[in-house]
């Protein structure tokens, strides 16, 4: 018997099923010892089955927070249509890692490699001089690190890490929309390039961060252990470390201070940032416009469960 | 009122009068007294701990040195009667030698940094053994720092230093700088070269100028100028590198613990690297290095060490650097055009343009 056939059942109804299962278990033995057991397994199916009613109530109470919610924002902006999730929660939670410690990192960091410029000294106190800063500098390393492991393993494991991976390696298309779009801003052509679900812009986005963890953490880890990796390598892999280390953290740094920056925030569109990073869910308006053929396949995989008669939105 | 003006006019005449006035200080003795006992060449007293202080002088003892005109009670004020009974006091130099005097003496005070430093601290607090002004400065034969024969000239203050520092003298007497001085360049510098002259602090006072923190300074007023290093064929630019380095970036953010030129280069043993005992000899940087960073490998000494990303002879550093460089350049231009465009279009379209 599934749960879902047990929701329909009264409470009785399954407590007098459990008692004849229990009966017919027990018949055997001698009935003090069947009654012992009898009465633990009462206690234990009661237990179970207020615990399975608490979760049932909050999941139901979080559903309908969530449609009341649905329903404020559509009496206040009713032009945006339906929410879809765009970033499940482990993805949003991935993204809150990685940002705080990249700001950890970047305000740590940077002072080091611009050492007399006038913001630096204050970042550095701000720690309490530089043995307490390069103290966060690492804690902001372990984060990373946490980070980058934690997003490997939800891009094997997880269903929709999987599935987002796939659609974000680059494509032939991408080169054609970044064309395309150009010739828009230039309006050489009046029609945006329909982007799918991740347009050659996050696409950039992602990989420049794959590219910085690489590089960052890689010679980041030298740098950290540098009195191990001295037992082993000559300066020059060390300096190289240092350098690449310094190189590739202002190459971050500029890169998502001018690009992300811009595209996330100082946009016209979404300025001065949308939330979407921190409940994850797009409008219908958003979607049709940013990402229309993402739109379009979700709009397709409904009308098809829709004709195989499935229940579910 | 104009009484009371006139009653202070005569006051001041009074008293500026008073000392010539009144007899001098009783018993003025001459230079002729003295050395009635003390030019005696066998003059001199036995300590109790066996030690013997000589007391010969001689009418000739101030010639030649600053003091030239001076008479014996002009520093040794505390002697009223001969032969004296009690033991002269130490001479309080500051007597004369202050900012405004009128005995002649030079107008400075410059000496008034010894009573924070670590000498005069030392002899507030009680320790007979640390100097004074005439320790260092000598006692009859005083002579200009300017001049070569004087204790306290570049050539021989070491020497002076070491009549207590004597492990300190013994090191930096091999160094190069011990050397170079020795061998009679200017430019080389001797125990004040660093540690300055009066104010000399300990090194882990932060007033000092060889505290941790600021020992790179202490050390680039000299090897960061290519006036001075240019003449012996000594390249300026580990200033620069050092200073770029994490080294020398956490050494001007305070840190006391990272590496500044004297934990690698030594301190009073500095030697070139290609001297064998140098603590910066390849052979010798693994053991040097290993003092912060235990295990250093011998490989380590591979390379320059000094190295600066932006000249070729950094090697493959230099070439990671341009490749950094140029990436960044060409992904930021690439990534502002198409900022620029997005909002060139999108302005053009917010005009009604198309």
């Amino acid at each position: 018997m599934s749960v879902d056939d047990k929701k329909g059942l009264s409470k009785e109804t399954i407590d007098r099923e459990i008692e004849a299962a229990v009966s017919s278990e027990t018949a055997g033995l001698d009935p003090g010892q069947a009654d012992e057991i009898r009465e633990k397994i009462r206690r234990r199916v009661r237990a179970e089955m207020d615990r399975e009613i608490r979760i049932r109530t909050a999941t139901k109470r979080r559903e309908e927070e969530r449609k009341v919610r649905e329903e404020r924002r559509r009496e206040k902006h009713h032009e945006e249509g339906e929410m879809f999730q765009r970033f499940n929660r482990n993805f949003r939670f991935q993204h809150m890692v990685m940002f705080s410690s990249v700001i950890i990192l970047i305000i740590t960091g940077m002072p080091i490699k611009f050492p007399n410029f006038i913001l630096s000294r204050v970042f550095m106190n701000l720690w309490g001089g530089i043995n307490n800063s390069t103290i966060v500098h690492r804690i902001g390393a372990g984060m990373l690190i946490y980070f980058m492991v934690h997003h490997l393993l939800y891009t094997i494991l997880s269903r929709d890490g999987r599935r987002d991976f796939m659609l974000l390696i680059p494509m032939p298309k991408d080169i054609r929309d970044a064309v395309q779009n150009i010739r828009y801003f230039l309006g050489k052509t009046g029609e945006r390039p329909k982007f799918g679900r991740f347009s050659y812009i996050e696409k950039f986005d992602y990989w420049a961060v794959y590219w910085g963890c690489v590089i960052m953490i890689g010679s980041g880890a030298f740098l950290w252990g540098e009195s191990i990796a001295l037992k082993y390598f000559p300066k020059f892999v060390l300096d190289i470390a240092h350098e690449a280390h310094s190189d590739e953290a202002l190459l971050a740094t500029l890169a998502i201070v001018i690009w992300h920056f811009y595209n996330v925030h100082f946009n016209p569109d979404r300025f001065p940032g949308t939330l979407m990073w921190w409940h994850g869910e797009i409008s219908e308006h958003e979607i049709k416009e940013m990402h229309p053929l993402e739109y379009e396949e979700i709009m397709a995989r409904r009308a098809k469960q829709a004709e195989a008669g499935g229940t579910d939105r | 009122m104009k009484r009371k003006i006139l009653l202070a006019v005569i006051v001041s005449i009074l008293g500026a009068g008073a000392p010539w006035l009144l007899p001098r200080a009783e018993a003025r003795v001459s230079l002729e007294k003295c050395t009635l006992c003390h030019s005696k060449s066998e003059f001199r007293k036995i300590l109790v701990d066996g030690k013997i202080r000589e007391l010969f002088v001689t009418a000739d003892s101030l010639k030649g040195s600053v003091h030239e005109k001076k008479n014996c009670v002009d520093c040794h004020f505390d002697i009223s009667e001969i032969p004296h009974r009690e033991r002269p006091r130490r001479v309080n130099c500051t007597h004369c030698h202050y900012k405004g005097n009128a005995e002649g003496a030079p107008q400075s005070d410059a000496y008034l940094a010894y009573f924070d430093s670590v000498h005069g601290k030392a002899i507030a607090r009680g320790n007979v053994k640390a100097p004074l002004c005439q320790d260092c400065h000598g006692s009859h034969a005083i002579l200009k720092a300017k001049n070569e024969e004087s204790a306290v000239s570049q050539k021989k203050v070491a020497e002076t230093c070491g009549h207590c520092h004597i492990e300190i003298y013994a090191q930096y007497k091999t160094s190069i700088h011990g050397v170079a001085v020795a061998k009679g360049i200017r430019e080389a510098p001797s125990c004040t070269g660093c540690h300055g002259e009066h104010k000399i602090y300990g090194h882990l006072d932060p007033k000092s100028t060889v505290y941790a923190t600021h020992v790179a300074e202490q050390c680039s007023t000299c090897h960061a100028s290519v006036s001075i290093m240019g003449k012996f064929g000594i390249e300026t630019e580990q200033v620069a590198t050092y200073k770029n380095s994490f080294h020398g970036v956490a050494s001007q953010f305070g840190s006391r613990t990272v590496a500044n030129c004297a934990s690698c280069h030594g301190t009073h043993d500095i030697r070139p690297a290609e001297d064998p005992l140098s603590s910066v000899n390849p052979k010798n940087v693994p053991k040097t290095c290993g003092k912060c960073h235990p295990g250093a490998n011998p490989n380590f000494a591979v390379g320059k060490m000094h190295i600066d990303a932006k000249k070729k002879e950094a090697g493959v550093v230099y070439y990671v650097a341009s490749f950094f460089k140029y990436l960044t350049i060409g992904t930021m231009l690439a990534l502002i055009a198409h900022i620029l465009l997005d909002m060139y279009g999108r302005s053009k379209r917010l005009r009604g343009e198309k």
